[in-house]
């Protein structure tokens, strides 16, 4: 029994129970938060204290209550009517917020329709093709892109003639004309009974759905393929088109008019827009088109050949093996490459476009001063935009997350 | 029947025509079917137009020696009038710094290229330490070199460590390249101890620096250079600095913003998550509206901040909060197993980020910085909307110049040519390292 005698000389020594207040880890937890919002907190009071003192020293007023008060400019760009004088600074506000968002929104548009068309050139067989492509986005993507605006404005859309020298882009038909004043477009005039067609309209596509979901099922249950395309295209086309007649044509167009020194009729867009347009569209759509381009290529080689060998032919390839799989990687740098071209938007102060920035944060901050106030609403604008189309991107991400499993 | 082969090879089939010679190569990649050659012939169409019409403007029909615009038009009407960018181009690139001056920007160059040299030489050691005074020291240098004028004592110690420490690391890099070690390991030698301990190395090493601190200090003494004030800051000059200083002073910031991100406390998460997101959520140019108008009202009565100053601390701010996400992004790349495997062998949150995860990381993060440095080089011609002269400020006044009054193009072209060779030549580099760094064998 030697072990047993053996394993009473072994004492066992207790492990120091002190309890180190300051090496606990909750206990260092609250003490750095604490430590840094009172650091915060100090930095934040420090800041706005000086704030509150310079505005009193400086008689600047504070508040709110200047969005009521009428501002004593307008701009020459508006997509609601405003009057000098009488339009309030809040009017001014929204008409700079749509101004940005109206500009944005067609850039977005036309930046991710020529960016999906750029990447897929990038990605042609033709060498040529795709070293053009390559081309394009390299020189716009390395150059910033306020120089490019600038020299939209300067170079190009300001050099354009005269009003009685128009160039017609629709080709002799004087629908779509640009001058040094801007686009001059036709614009579409709707009728007392143009609700019928958007309705047939809105039926047809309702109609669409359900005919797609009938043939996938059908598909399914019976191998068999039923051709959706050109129905739903004929569709699309034949049942609007048909009421539109039927209502007797309720739509008129507005066709720009030479007279005098100027156009009258249609709409027209100032060349501030098209050079901001133009440029956003161009710049972006450079971006958007290396996103494509890495979508696609990002998907193995494996998926091709097992597609091909399952007897896809090369189109049902793309559109039901490749595609799919690239669009997880195409959507969430898409839509932050929409937030940039929101952001970007901003440019428009460089050439005395009316967005947002150059109406609220420049106009009427010279006019009106209240520059925390401005500065506040301007960025908080932006940030609601960020914080919507980041919450969308959340959604999307999900529900492709699901998908994967 | 014998395992080796003993008659010949028959004679290995050559490779089809299409994959040796040019012709074959043509036919594949430009006219494999009726589709592809229309388009070739239309692209190649528009390429003509394309290189014919700027190749006549650019340079058949360019002026490039003139006294004023009227008479580039009168020599050629159509042509660009490259006589005017010329005559700006010290403007654009120094902006309205004082000619006799200009050699300290050059020198101040040079010696930012003499202190980074050594990290792109393989032999040498010590790349962090090198690494870390450039962000450090060489602002100090660089900021005096630039802007002159007296220097406070707390300057004058700086400036004598930076020269200092820009004198080490160059005989440091030589030494290196040539032996291989480095310098404290070589100092020794010079006074014949070829064995010296370590401690020794050391000591001699520190004696040399302070007696070069000493001898600097009390030559700087009665150097100065004279006072440049920042207005006449400008051109190409003045976009790297805001660039430059945006660049490295927001690698630390962003990396505090990130770690403050991923922090298990929630006070300090929330806290940098809304200043991350509130930054990234609003265009640069509010930020610097931003600066401009609020930072005078932030600071106490008295206090001014220069432009210059506020425009920099805006690009800071704005550009921390990008370099942030990056870090985050990079943090994300390192495996759970790095950080319990630290916590292990008992290493704390800071010995833990800054020994194991950290190094890591930041090898991961080296390209996407490189391509945020380039989104911040374009980004900087903002500065020139709220009134600083940049290089993009620069290229516009010389069509508000009296001579050359209405020459926008060519300065502007010429300015894009610029931006596209520094830019496409930094995103080609980071496209090179990424392929280097990457310890990823599977592709």
């Amino acid at each position: 029994m030697a072990v047993s005698d053996n394993k009473k000389d072994f004492v066992r020594i207790e492990p120091k129970e002190s309890f180190g207040f300051f090496y606990d880890q909750r206990v260092r937890s609250v003490v750095y938060q604490l430590l840094t919002a009172a650091v915060v907190g100090w930095v934040a009071w420090y800041l706005v204290s000086n704030t509150a003192q310079n505005l009193e020293s400086r008689g600047m007023n504070t508040g709110f209550g200047f969005l009521n008060v009428g501002a004593g400019f307008d701009s020459y760009f508006k997509l609601i009517p405003n009057e000098p004088g009488v339009g309030t600074y809040g009017r001014i506000f929204i008409i700079g917020a749509l101004n940005t968002l109206y500009v944005s929104a067609l850039a977005i548009i036309a930046s991710t329709v020529l960016g999906f068309f750029i990447g897929v050139l990038r990605l042609s067989n033709n060498w040529l093709v795709s070293k053009v492509a390559l081309a394009y986005v390299e020189i716009f993507r390395n150059t910033p892109l306020l120089l490019q605006v600038i020299f939209w404005y300067i170079g190009v859309f300001s050099l354009l003639p005269k009003v009685k020298k128009s160039i017609d882009l629709s080709g002799g038909a004087e629908l779509l004309l640009l001058n040094n004043r801007g686009l001059y477009t036709v614009w579409p005039v709707p009728g007392d009974q143009l609700w019928m067609t958007g309705l047939a309209l809105i039926i047809a596509v309702i109609a669409i759905v359900f005919l797609r979901r009938w043939a996938r099922n059908r598909q399914s249950r019976t191998g068999q393929i039923v051709p959706t395309v050109i129905p739903s295209a004929l569709l699309l086309i034949l049942l609007p088109g048909a009421v539109f007649f039927i209502t007797g044509m309720p739509l008129d167009w507005d066709i720009p008019k030479l007279a005098g020194f100027n156009f009258v009729g249609g709409a027209n867009l100032p060349p501030s827009f098209v050079t901001l347009f133009v440029a956003l569209s161009i710049y972006h759509a450079a971006h958007m088109a290396e996103m494509v381009r890495a979508g696609i290529l990002s998907i193995g080689k494996g998926q091709y050949d097992a597609a091909r060998s399952l007897g896809l032919r090369e189109k049902r390839v793309m559109s039901l093996v490749i595609i799919p799989q690239a669009m997880p990687a195409i959507v969430p740098p898409m839509i932050s490459n929409w937030m940039s071209t929101v952001k970007n938007s901003s440019l428009a102060i460089a050439i005395g476009y009316p967005d947002l920035v150059s109406l609220f944060m420049q106009t009427s901050l010279n006019q009106a001063g209240y520059a925390v106030e401005l500065v506040g609403m301007t960025m908080a604008f932006y940030m609601f935009i960020s914080l919507t189309i980041s919450w969308l991107l959340n959604i999307y991400n999900k529900r492709i997350q699901l998908v994967e499993r | 029947m014998a395992i080796i082969k003993t008659e010949e090879n028959p004679s290995p089939v050559s490779p089809p025509l299409s994959e040796t010679s040019i012709l074959g190569w043509i036919k594949k990649h430009l006219f494999s079917s009726v589709f592809n050659s229309l388009l070739t012939i239309v692209t190649l169409y528009i390429i003509y137009i394309t290189v014919k019409g700027v190749w006549t403007w650019g340079i058949v029909d360019a002026v490039w020696v003139a006294e004023n615009r009227r008479e580039c038009f009168n020599i050629s009407a159509d042509g660009a009038c490259w006589a005017g960018v010329i005559s700006w181009l010290d403007s654009i690139f120094y902006g309205r710094y004082p000619r006799e001056e200009l050699w300290r920007i050059n020198l101040g160059l040079f010696f930012l290229f003499v202190w980074m040299a050594p990290l792109w030489l393989p032999r040498v050691r010590a790349k962090i330490t090198i690494g870390l005074t450039t962000v450090f020291l060489y602002p100090f240098l660089a900021g005096y070199l630039f802007s002159g004028g007296d220097k406070g004592i707390f300057m004058q110690v700086m400036f004598t460590a930076a020269i200092v420490c820009l004198v080490a690391n160059t005989i440091h890099a030589i030494v290196g390249l040539f032996t291989g070690g480095s310098l404290p390991e070589f100092l020794p030698r010079l006074f014949g101890k070829k064995d010296a301990q370590e401690k020794s190395r050391r000591t001699i090493f520190l004696a040399t620096l302070t007696l070069c601190f000493v001898l600097v200090f009390a030559w700087q003494m009665n150097w100065n250079v004279a006072r440049v004030p920042w207005t006449k800051w400008g051109g190409l000059f003045l976009t790297l600095v805001i660039a430059g200083i945006g660049i490295a002073s927001a690698l630390p910031g962003g990396i505090i913003l990130a770690l403050g991100r991923r922090s298990r406390m929630p006070l300090v998460r929330v806290l940098s998550t809304s200043f991350i997101e509130l930054f990234r959520s609003v265009p640069l140019i509010t930020v610097l509206f931003m600066a401009t108008t609020m930072f005078p009202l932030f600071m106490p009565e008295g206090f001014v901040l220069n432009k210059l100053v506020q425009v920099i601390i805006a690009v800071c701010l704005f550009n921390a909060c990008y370099i942030a996400e990056i870090v985050r992004g990079g943090l994300q790349t390192i495996p759970k197993g790095q950080f319990e495997g630290a916590h292990t062998i008992g290493l704390g949150y800071w010995a833990t980020m800054g020994l194991i995860v950290m190094p890591q990381a930041l090898k991961n993060m080296i390209p996407n910085i490189v391509g945020n440095f380039i989104g911040l080089l374009k980004d900087t011609t903002l500065v020139s909307i709220i009134g600083l002269f940049d290089v993009l400020g620069m290229l516009r006044s010389v069509g508000k110049d009296l001579p050359w009054l209405g020459l926008h193009k060519e300065p502007l072209v010429f300015g894009a040519i610029l931006f596209f060779l520094i830019c496409f030549a930094m995103s080609k580099y980071s496209r090179h390292l990424e392929v280097k760094l990457s310890t990823n064998h599977n592709n």
